[in-house]
C-alpha cells in the first residue's frame, strides 16, 4: 500500500467519456477487457449501472458537452424567466424544457429515434415516480390542515403568548418552520403565512421586510427538515437513505443553524422599525385555538416516518387523522375536504360532499393539494429526461471527470464542491426541488468516490436546496410569497403599499438559509457531522 | 440502531482519514481499479480489496480487513460479498 496513486480515486474509475464513440457503443468492446466495467462508471447518472452497458448511446454534432443543451437552455430559460423578468410561472418552465429537449434534437446524430427512446427512458425513472407519488400525498394532507385551521391556531398560540413587534419575526421564523415541517412544503407555509401571519405582524408594528425574510427561513426549516417535504424526499431516495434515519440524522445541522438564526431575528426585531398601520383586531377574530389540535395531525405523520414505515403510509395515517378532527371537531366541513359541484340539484345533491353551483367541477383540500403539484410533476419528469439524455451523450462523464479530476480530489475538498455545486445550481434554478432532482445524481457519485454515507450525502444535499430556493428574488419560495402581495386581490391592494415587500430587499435577512448553507462550509471543512459508508449503513429505502 | 440513537449519529467531528483495525468486516463503496485489483477509497484512506468480482467498481461489498497501516492511511483486506451498488 505504498503506490502513491492510490490517493486519486479518477485514475482508477476510468469515467471516460463517450467521446468519439458511434451510437451504438460497438467500439468500447474492441481489444479492451476493461472498458465495459468503465462504460457503468461512465454512466455516473439516472439509470441503474448493470442495465447502461447494453443501453444506446447518442452521438452529439459537437461531442459529448452538446448533450447538455437541453439542460442548459432549460437553465437558461429558467434564469431568464424568473431572475430576469421576475416571473415564477412552472409552468412557464415546462415551456422551457420542452423547447430544450427539442433544441437538443436537431444536434443529436443519425437516427433521432435513439433520443426521442431516451425521452421516455428518462422519465420512467424510479426517483421521479417515488418523488411524485410522495408530493401527491404530501400536499393533500397540508391543503387538509389549511382547511382545519390550523394557520389561524397558530395565530392564537402568538396572540395568546403576548408576541409583540420586535419579538413577531423571531416569533413567525418558529411557527412558520413548525408548519412547514408539519405539513412538509415551504411553499404551502409560505403562502399560508404570508397571507395570515405577515398582516398581523405588520398591523402591530413588524417590519414588513424582516418578517417576510423570517417566514422564508421558516419555510427553509420545514422544507430541510420535514419527513414529507418534497425536498427531504428526493434527498433521501436519490441518496439510497432511508427518509426517517435522514430526518434524525440531520436535525444538529437543522438546529445549530436556527438557534443563530432565532437569535438573530430577535436582535433585528428590536431594531427595525415596523410600518405604521392600524387596525390589527379583525385579523385577530380570525385566530382559534382549536385549530392547533393539528400539531397532533403533523405528530403522527412525524413520528410515524421516524419509526421508519412508508412515507405514504405515514402520510396517510396523518391525514386520516386530520379529516377526522376537521369533521369531529367542525374545523371544516366535509365539502372543505371533498366536493362534487354540480349546476342543478339532483338526487345526490342531499349528501354532503356533493353541492349546488355556477360551474360543474371538483374540489376541496384533496383535490386542491394534490392538482397543486401537478406542473411540478411534469416538469421534474422534463428534467429528469434531459438529464438521461446528458447521460446517454456522454454529458454527465464529462462534467463528473472534470469535477472529481480538477476539484474534488480529497474528501474535504469533495464535500465542499457538494456545498457548493448544490447551492449554486439551486441558486439559479427557481423551483428548488427541481433543481435538487438535477444535482442529486452528482452529489451520489462525488460522495460515494470517498464512501461518504447516504445521510450525510442527503443532508448536504438537502440542506443547501432548501436554503438557496428561498433567499434570492428569483427564487420559487420568495415569488409565491411576493405573488400574495401583489396579486389582485393582494395584501398591497387590501392594505396599502406598506404591505408589499421588494423581493430583492429580503436577501440579507433569511438568516436561517444563509446559516445553514455557512454550517454546511464549515461541517465540510471541520468534519462535524461527516460519516462514512462503514460507519453506518442505511436502512432499507422506505419507497414504493 | 435505536431511533433515539438515530439523532446523535454522527454527532462529532470526523477525519477525513479513518482506520480500520486487522478482523473488521466493513461495508464499502468500490470506489476504483488499480493494477487488476479493486479499492475502495474511503475519505482520504485506502483499502485495497483482493479477490473481488471483476465488475466489483460502483457496488457496495463486503471486506474483512487483513491489515491496515494507521501512519499511511492505507489497508488491505479480502472480499466477502456483495451487498449493493450505487445510489445510481
Amino acid at each position: 500500500m505504498t503506490d502513491e496513486s492510490d490517493g486519486n480515486p479518477i485514475e482508477r474509475t476510468g469515467d471516460e467519456p463517450p467521446d468519439g464513440a458511434p451510437p451504438g457503443g460497438g467500439q468500447r468492446d474492441r481489444g479492451d477487457p476493461g472498458a465495459s466495467d468503465r462504460e457503468l462508471a461512465a454512466d455516473g447518472g439516472l439509470s441503474a449501472g448493470a442495465e447502461t452497458d447494453s443501453e444506446p448511446r447518442i452521438a452529439f454534432y459537437g461531442g459529448k458537452w452538446a448533450s447538455t443543451i437541453p439542460l442548459a437552455f432549460f437553465i437558461l430559460w429558467a434564469i431568464f424567466q424568473s431572475g430576469v423578468l421576475g416571473i415564477g410561472d412552472t409552468n412557464g418552465l415546462v415551456i422551457g424544457a420542452l423547447v430544450g429537449t427539442i433544441l437538443g434534437m436537431f444536434f443529436a446524430r443519425g437516427d433521432w429515434k435513439t433520443y426521442a427512446d431516451t425521452i421516455f427512458e428518462g422519465m420512467t425513472q424510479r426517483v421521479a415516480a417515488t418523488a411524485i407519488v410522495a408530493w401527491l400525498w404530501a400536499g393533500m394532507f397540508a391543503d387538509t390542515l389549511q382547511v382545519g385551521g390550523f394557520v389561524e391556531g397558530l395565530i392564537f398560540a402568538a396572540d395568546a403568548l403576548n408576541v409583540g413587534a420586535a419579538t413577531f419575526p423571531a416569533a413567525a421564523f418558529v411557527l412558520c418552520g413548525l408548519l412547514a415541517t408539519g405539513i412538509g412544503t415551504g411553499y404551502g407555509a409560505t403562502i399560508a403565512f404570508v397571507t395570515l401571519f405577515f398582516p398581523a405582524g405588520v398591523l402591530i408594528g413588524a417590519n414588513p421586510v424582516l418578517l417576510f425574510a423570517a417566514i422564508l427561513s421558516g419555510a427553509v426549516f420545514g422544507d430541510n427538515l420535514a419527513p414529507v417535504s418534497d425536498t427531504t424526499i428526493v434527498s433521501a431516495v436519490t441518496q439510497d437513505a432511508d427518509i426517517g434515519g435522514v430526518v434524525a440524522s440531520r436535525f444538529k445541522y437543522a438546529i445549530a443553524a436556527a438557534i443563530p438564526a432565532f437569535v438573530a431575528y430577535l436582535i433585528m426585531g428590536s431594531m427595525l422599525s415596523g410600518a405604521s398601520l392600524e387596525g390589527s383586531a379583525a385579523l385577530r377574530e380570525t385566530a382559534t385555538a382549536l385549530g392547533l389540535v393539528h400539531l397532533l395531525s403533523m405528530g403522527v405523520v412525524i413520528a410515524t416516518a421516524i419509526a421508519g414505515r412508508h412515507i405514504v403510509e405515514a402520510i396517510s395515517w396523518g391525514l386520516v387523522v386530520a379529516v377526522a378532527f376537521n369533521l369531529v371537531f367542525g374545523l371544516s366541513s366535509v365539502s372543505d375536504i371533498l366536493v362534487f359541484t354540480v349546476t342543478e340539484a339532483g338526487a345526490f345533491t342531499s349528501l354532503p360532499f356533493v353541492a349546488v353551483g355556477e360551474t360543474a367541477s371538483v374540489g376541496g383540500s384533496l383535490y386542491s393539494g394534490a392538482t397543486g403539484f401537478f406542473p411540478l410533476i411534469v416538469l421534474t419528469l422534463l428534467i429528469v429526461s434531459m438529464a438521461q439524455i446528458m447521460i446517454r451523450g456522454g454529458g454527465f462523464a464529462a462534467i463528473q471527470e472534470f469535477l472529481l479530476n480538477s476539484v474534488a480530489t480529497n474528501v474535504r475538498r469533495a464535500e465542499l464542491t457538494m456545498v457548493l455545486g448544490t447551492a449554486t445550481i439551486n441558486g439559479m434554478i427557481t423551483i428548488n426541488t427541481a433543481a435538487e432532482i438535477a444535482i442529486a445524481p452528482y452529489i451520489a457519485r462525488i460522495g460515494e468516490k470517498f464512501n461518504i454515507n447516504g445521510y450525510r450525502r442527503a443532508n448536504i444535499l438537502d440542506a443547501n436546496t432548501s436554503a438557496l430556493g428561498y433567499i434570492f428574488p428569483w427564487a420559487g419560495g420568495v415569488l409565491v410569497g411576493y405573488q400574495v402581495m401583489v396579486g389582485p386581490e393582494g395584501l398591497g391592494a387590501e392594505y396599502g403599499p406598506e404591505m408589499v415587500v421588494n423581493p430583492i430587499e429580503v436577501v440579507p435577512y433569511v438568516f436561517h438559509g444563509w446559516f445553514l448553507v455557512i454550517v454546511f462550509l464549515i461541517a465540510a471543512v471541520t468534519g462535524f457531522g461527516r460519516e462514512y459508508i462503514p460507519d453506518r449503513t442505511s436502512e432499507e429505502v422506505s419507497r414504493a | 440502531m435505536s431511533r433515539f440513537d438515530k439523532f446523535f449519529a454522527g454527532l462529532s467531528f470526523r477525519g477525513s482519514t479513518p482506520d480500520y483495525d486487522p478482523g473488521d468486516v466493513i461495508e464499502v463503496m468500490v470506489t476504483g481499479e488499480e493494477g487488476g485489483e479493486v479499492v475502495a477509497r474511503i475519505g482520504d484512506s485506502t483499502l485495497r480489496i483482493e479477490d473481488a468480482p471483476a465488475d466489483a467498481v460502483n457496488t457496495r461489498v463486503l471486506v474483512a480487513i487483513d491489515t491496515w497501516d494507521e501512519a499511511g492511511h492505507r489497508g488491505t483486506g479480502t472480499y466477502r460479498e456483495t451487498v449493493g451498488k450505487s445510489a445510481f
